[in-house]
């Protein structure tokens, strides 16, 4: 098989994208918002509660697309509970680093994170929009 | 089988670009024609020779370059003329693409023909360019929007479609060959469009290169396409229209070239079809549009058409045998164009798949949200064949598609 497919669909990939977890509405939720890759239909809604000190204390998402898509918004979710607002952004900011192949200057992602696993997207140009949906609709949500 | 193999190793060579290896190593199997076609030799050629020797503005100095640029874009118009049978070189607009083209007719058709309240019918299997330019004029003018049923084997329902039309109908734009299920449209449509007194217009950007046109026999009064899909350059529309009603619609953009004479007070119109070809026009690309024209003359419509409905068939068949794929649409009618999926694997996983394995396809909504919506999927993966494919690509497409399956769902 393929090693570029190998690297891009990597066990967890596959998993977390036939099986998403935090899938759904948060039960409370203080923010939101709802993203959509024009390009080919992807679509995901996404609900956080974060409470006053900024930490994000649930986080859930649901929506339709294909793996690489699912498998990120589910990542994200994972890693995104419990976290500071002020860090949950430089994640954001080293994940889309990440996907379109700079990993040179991460401060929140290293090697042995599950993110990492997504790494495999920058030799999938076309597909880094599928792997960032979720985490440009993160963003959207916290400029309510 | 014969006759297919044998066209094809004619034609494979008229191509550069099918001799690109794709991550270095396998040979490309383009299945993507229905988003755009590759270019022949003889049109790259033809492009570089004329901005190397002939380049200039056209219609407008009496110098020998203009002259030169101007024989040739009108030559392309009355190439596109033959190729689709028009009755008068006054009948062919040429635009930058078949988008500007709907948009031109919704737009100048409006302007002439409707008011608030008049009707217009589309189909739920419309690409969105027949789509948006008409919701234009719903949302600016307060016109109503019609939809005609798709069936189940994917073809607009004709007793459905008819039943929509009043006395309010004033036109219908619809797709002659579907982008998504690679139907022909019932030749009925234009019949009882005519009964009804509703202009029609047909959008051929999928069958201009897979099926003999003849705007005459197929009584629309609109016709458009696309250059990039018939071989030639992109940044080319056609736009084909009944020359009584073009005369009777306004000009759609105001600019150099459309007019007869200008004062400050007023302005008169060209005369057909420079009216409706403001500022300077794709003029390299209606060249390199003439030689495709040429090129698929070469070939024969005929000889095209039949290679590429034996390869629809066979891949058709082939696909069928694969219980894990559910294709859109059935067997009969349809040319050159088979959308699908495999269950449980997005059409993205399957397109990145094949990419690696040297295919090229297409994933996604194909511009068609409503369909989608109507199919219930997010998205499909679909092929579609040029004159340059093979029997052969298929089944180096069928194996893929089984690895594809097995590497998803183990």
């Amino acid at each position: 098989m393929n090693e570029l497919l190998k690297e891009l669909y990597q066990e967890i990939i596959l998993d977390h994208g036939k099986e998403p977890r935090n899938f759904g509405e948060c039960e409370t939720h203080n923010k939101s918002a709802h993203g959509h890759n024009p390009l080919c239909g992807d679509k995901v809604s996404l609900t956080l509660f974060v409470d006053g000190d900024d930490i994000i204390k649930d986080i859930k998402f649901s929506g339709e697309g294909c793996a690489i898509s699912v498998a990120s918004a589910s990542l994200m979710t994972e890693k995104l509970k419990g976290k500071k607002l002020s860090y949950a952004e430089n994640m954001f900011k080293d994940f889309t680093d990440l996907v379109k192949g700079s990993e040179d200057s991460l401060s929140t992602i290293d090697e042995d994170d599950s993110l990492y696993a997504l790494k495999g997207v920058k030799d999938f140009p076309m597909r880094v929009k599928c792997a960032t949906l979720a985490w440009h609709t993160f963003k959207n949500a916290l400029k309510e | 089988m014969n006759k297919v193999k044998t066209i094809h190793k004619d034609i494979r060579n008229d191509f550069p670009i099918l001799s690109k290896k794709i991550l270095k190593t396998k040979d490309l199997v383009y299945f993507d024609t229905a988003a755009s076609a590759q270019k022949p030799q003889v049109v790259i050629d033809e492009l570089n020779q004329f901005y190397k020797s002939h380049y200039s503005n056209v219609s407008r100095g009496v110098h020998t370059l203009s002259v030169e640029s101007t024989l040739r874009y009108e030559d392309a118009r009355n190439k596109v003329q033959n190729f689709i049978n028009a009755k008068s070189e006054n009948e062919i607009i040429f635009t930058k693409s078949a988008t500007e083209s709907i948009n031109l007719v919704a737009q100048t058709f409006y302007d002439k023909f409707m008011s608030a309240g008049d009707e217009i019918i589309l189909s739920l299997m419309e690409h969105h360019s027949n789509l948006i330019p008409w919701y234009f004029l719903r949302d600016k003018y307060g016109v109503v929007i019609k939809f005609a049923n798709i069936t189940e084997s994917g073809e607009i329902d004709v007793n459905h479609f008819e039943s929509l039309i009043t006395s309010k109908t004033k036109i219908a734009a619809l797709t002659h060959l579907s982008n998504v299920y690679g139907s022909k449209i019932d030749e009925k449509v234009s019949s009882i469009c005519k009964k009804n007194n509703v202009a029609i217009l047909l959008d051929g950007c999928q069958s201009a290169a897979h099926l003999k046109i003849d705007v005459q026999k197929l009584e629309c009064d609109f016709f458009v396409f696309s250059g990039h899909k018939t071989y030639g350059p992109s940044g080319i529309g056609i736009l084909y229209g009944k020359e009584n009603l073009l005369k009777e619609m306004p000009p759609y953009q105001g600019g150099g070239g459309m007019i007869g004479e200008v004062t400050t007070d007023k302005v008169s119109y060209a005369e057909l079809p420079a009216k409706y070809e403001a500022g300077t026009p794709p003029i390299a690309e209606a060249h390199g549009l003439g030689i495709a024209i040429d090129y698929m003359n070469n070939i024969g419509i005929e000889n095209i058409i039949n290679h590429e409905e034996e390869l629809t068939k066979y891949a058709y068949e082939k696909i069928s045998e694969l219980d894990f794929v559910k294709i859109y649409g059935d067997g009969d009618n349809r040319n050159s164009i088979i959308s699908f999926n495999i269950e449980n694997i997005h059409s993205h996983e399957v397109s990145s798949f094949l990419d690696v394995e040297g295919i090229a396809v297409r994933a996604g909504h194909h511009c068609c949200q409503p369909l989608m919506k109507h199919l219930g999927v997010n998205s499909t993966s679909r092929l579609s064949f040029g004159v340059y494919n093979t029997v052969e690509e298929v089944d180096i497409f069928i194996n893929a598609l089984i690895k594809c399956k097995e590497f998803f769902i183990k």
